[in-house]
């Protein structure tokens, strides 16, 4: 029998496990009766669908992303300003790679806190 | 459950991987558990990537984590402020508390036209920070991250810090000393965990991350000079990965201690306050840098050894000073002194009953003082004040 995969807790983190009657219509993960939304829909993919997501990993989206959301909206954002005040030369200081620099290793399974007791 | 999209009326920002090993996710999971229980629930918006899923709902709480893999910093930061900005907007017109954790969460939450109140944590301050990760970043450059902080820390409605010291600094910004909140630090004080699998008979332990700033080498200097103590190892629960330990290691070598240093990564908070509560010693050996000294810290691991009930050598910094007394719950020393650290330590191996009393001591202390329930009752009463009236 399928369990469901649905990601549970908060700050310990864990798998549903209940039996699943359903699969997301979305990402196709088993989903149990009690994760189960409106047309199977796993809670990731209903969270997902309340935010205009597009694909980060896309090589546009840093910029791009911003520029058309803001363009759109009627508040004032600060960032464009402050971001493009950091030239290329302060953005390369924060390139990692280099053994030199703690900070400067950095892989995907790396925090990006700067505070860490 | 709810299906239907959520429209929160508090959030919490953080541009940090959540959850993780790290004493920030401890305290995030405190202060935004808080803050949801105040508002009936609320987003979670943090770093994510690995295992970690993009949302999580859990009844009226989200949890939304960016997961872009941008390896440059400051285009990372942009790029997660513009992430958050998206992410505050289906909430903007019922969201009444925004709380954050660093300036590239603050940006988007202190826009103009907002409704809001903003609570900014401030548990460091990058521009003080990053010139010691960061060595090759220009004086200019972060004279450009402070004057981002000094904006967003001017714009928010309330700052929380866990520390007098970086109270200080905060103030040394300009932020009106009325706006500030202490909201200490904490650890809660539970049963005695069993002994870790594989745990030596007697070690000191090191809890933490592996920056300079951190003083593992001192640490390692100081290990040294106790190697005529038969059977005496170091445990370092390092809470980054392991290849972030190479410099440490490479030191120890060196130093001919590798051989008695006994390394975990990573580990779950319940483990790591397992090796704590049976270390014979736990030591905190921040180093005398500006980031301790004028930006000031918040060294969760003090709290959370006296919690666990082990005595405590910690430096001589005000930031420590705020959380243990000498002589008391342990020894404060000299920073950036290895001999000094080292006969501190060695004094509490040969006088165990004295070192018990001190463990004891420090238990209580935390009982009386410093649970996460008072910090919490204090960030409660932050948001009370400032939605009084609204
Ligand atoms: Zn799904
Ligand atoms: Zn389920």
């Amino acid at each position: 029998m399928n369990r469901c995969t649905v990601t549970t807790g908060f700050f310990v983190l864990g798998r549903c496990g209940q039996a699943a009657v359903a699969a997301c219509p979305q990402c196709g993960r088993p989903v149990c009766a009690a994760h189960a939304g409106p047309n199977a829909l796993c809670p990731e993919c209903a969270a997902a669908q309340g935010y205009r997501t597009q694909d980060p990993h896309h090589p546009g989206w840093t910029h791009g992303y911003r520029r058309d959301y803001y363009r759109g909206s009627s508040q004032t954002y600060n960032d464009g300003y402050w971001y493009s005040s950091f030239d290329e030369y302060d953005r390369g200081a924060f390139n990692p790679g280099d053994d030199y620099s703690h900070g400067g290793d950095w892989g995907p399974d790396d925090d990006t806190g700067f505070v860490d007791s | 459950m709810s299906h239907g999209p959520l429209r929160h009326r508090a959030a919490y920002v953080a541009f940090d991987r959540f959850p993780s090993s790290k004493g920030s996710a401890v305290h995030i999971a405190q202060m935004a558990d808080e803050l949801f229980t105040r508002f009936g629930g609320g987003l979670l918006a943090a770093i994510g990537g690995g295992d970690l899923p993009r949302y999580q709902r859990e009844g009226t709480r989200e949890v939304a984590r960016f997961d872009a893999s941008i390896p440059n910093l400051i285009d990372r930061a942009e790029a997660f402020s513009g992430w958050v900005a998206a992410h505050l907007r289906p909430h903007w017109e019922t969201l009444e508390v925004c709380h954050v954790r660093d300036p590239w969460s603050a940006l988007p939450a202190v826009a103009d036209g907002r409704r809001h109140t903003v609570v900014y944590e401030v548990n460091g301050l990058p521009s003080i920070e990053m010139s010691h990760t960061w060595p090759w970043a220009a004086p200019a450059t972060l004279g450009k991250i402070r004057e981002l902080e000094r904006f967003c820390l001017e714009r928010s409605d309330a700052v929380v810090v866990p520390s007098r010291v970086i109270g200080e600094a905060v103030r040394g910004l300009g932020v009106p000393e009325g706006r500030i909140h202490l909201v200490p630090n904490g650890a809660d004080v539970g049963d005695r965990p069993e002994r870790p699998a594989g745990a030596p008979e007697r070690y000191l332990v090191y809890v933490g991350a592996l920056q300079p700033w951190q003083g593992l080498d001192v640490l390692m200097r100081a290990f040294a000079r106790l190697a005529d103590l038969p059977g005496l190892r170091l445990v370092v629960c390092a809470s980054v990965p392991e290849r972030r330990a190479k410099p440490v290691r490479r030191l120890a070598e060196r130093l001919g201690v590798a051989g008695r240093v006994d390394w975990r990564f990573a580990l779950p908070h319940h483990e790591v306050a397992a090796w704590l509560a049976h270390a014979e010693v736990s030591v905190a050996p921040l180093t005398g840098c500006a980031r301790n000294l004028d930006q000031g810290c918040a060294p969760l691991k003090v709290i959370e050894s006296m919690a666990a009930g082990v005595p405590v050598v910690a430096s001589d910094l005000p930031a420590v000073r705020e959380l243990m007394a000498d002589g008391r719950h342990g020894r404060l020393v000299p920073a950036d002194r290895p001999a000094e650290l080292a006969r501190a330590v060695r004094i509490l191996l040969e006088y165990p009953e004295e070192a018990a009393a001190m463990g004891r001591r420090g238990r209580a202390h935390i009982e009386e003082s410093l649970t996460w329930a008072r910090s919490r009752a204090r960030l409660a009463e932050v948001y009370r004040t400032l939605t009084r009236g609204r």
